[in-house]
């Protein structure tokens, strides 16, 4: 491809290709969203009064200066509905305007899979565990578990470039919008 | 008359935006500061990020083979994480949702980028 064209010395230069074009998709992706869902009023809206009654919420759990708890726990109920409501609009919300995205993911994904089928783009400097080997070893020849798939290579790129970049935009999920956990993915409404 | 007007206002937004940049980095090693928890938990995820891109780079270079370099990355950017904002910052994580809340900021995405950047580095360096 293009980067074992650039670098023939390399072995595993198509992998540079992968990371590249996983680049340019995710930019892509988020040009895309950005039209179809984060410039809207109707998104902006939404983001906005989650973000407040997340922050209302947490002062209300901090603040000691309310006597009356039973008060207290209606209101706070009265505010996390409020909170629900609004982050599971959200995420309908984008989830129509994502069907776009999730094409574009789709083609690219295929080409690749067209491009890379059977091939290893890169080494893995290590042996990875059985499950992950069933995607870091997809439609490759051989026993080598270090040998590395697009599949895999691809994943590691969408989850780590899609990420950053949502949230270098300021793309990403409200904090207190439901789904934020343990392990952030990129914005699934978007995918 | 207006065009004095416009290069005074131009002049007054640079002299803020030359103090909003220093000011920005004086917050982020100032343990007097007060941390907004979406701020705080912005910070952690970056510094992740970075500490994960460094060593997978490095590890890349060197080369570091082996399952437990993976480990050894995830203490290390633990240990820093935990440094940064209980020695420098000497925030009481009990305001920000505990110890759990903020060593987990960012922690999935770090250590995706730093698997990409090692094994992108190794495959192309050593072979």
């Amino acid at each position: 491809m293009a980067a074992s064209a650039l670098f023939p010395n390399l072995k595993y230069s198509d992998g540079l290709t992968v990371v590249g074009i996983s680049v340019c998709t995710a930019l892509v992706c988020e040009a895309i969203s950005w039209v179809l869902i984060y410039r809207t009023t109707s998104y902006k809206s939404l983001k906005s009064s989650i973000d407040k009654a997340s922050k209302k919420l947490e002062t209300m759990k901090t603040d000691s200066s309310i006597n009356k708890p039973k008060a207290k726990a209606k209101k706070m109920d009265r505010v996390e509905t409020s909170l629900k409501e609004s982050s599971r609009d959200l995420s309908l919300f984008k989830f129509k305007s994502g069907a776009v995205v999730a094409i574009v993911l789709f083609v690219v994904f295929g080409l690749l899979n067209f491009l890379f089928e059977g091939k290893a783009v890169a080494k893995l400097p290590f042996v990875p565990v059985r499950i992950v080997q069933k995607m870091s070893h997809r439609g490759l020849q051989g026993d080598d578990p270090t040998d590395c798939s697009m599949a895999f290579l691809y994943f590691l790129c969408s989850i780590s470039i899609r990420t950053n970049l949502q949230k270098f935009l300021g793309f990403s999920p409200p904090r207190g919008a439901a789904g934020a956990g343990l392990f952030p993915m990129p914005d699934p409404k978007t995918n | 008359m207006k065009e004095k007007k416009s290069v005074k206002f131009n002049l007054q937004q640079q002299h803020q935006n030359g103090h909003l940049s220093p000011f920005k980095f004086a917050k982020l090693l100032d343990p007097e500061a007060s941390w907004d928890k979406d701020q705080l938990g912005d910070v952690l995820h970056w510094i992740r990020q970075v500490v994960a891109l460094v060593c997978g780079l490095l590890w890349g270079a060197i080369p570091l083979v082996g399952g437990i370099w993976i480990i050894a990355f995830l203490v290390i950017s633990s240990g820093i994480i935990y440094g940064y904002y209980a020695m420098i910052l000497k925030i009481d994580e009990e305001e920000f949702g505990g110890h759990g809340a903020l060593l987990q900021e960012g922690l999935f995405v770090s250590i995706m980028l730093f698997l990409l950047a090692w094994t992108t580095v190794y495959s192309l360096v050593h072979f």
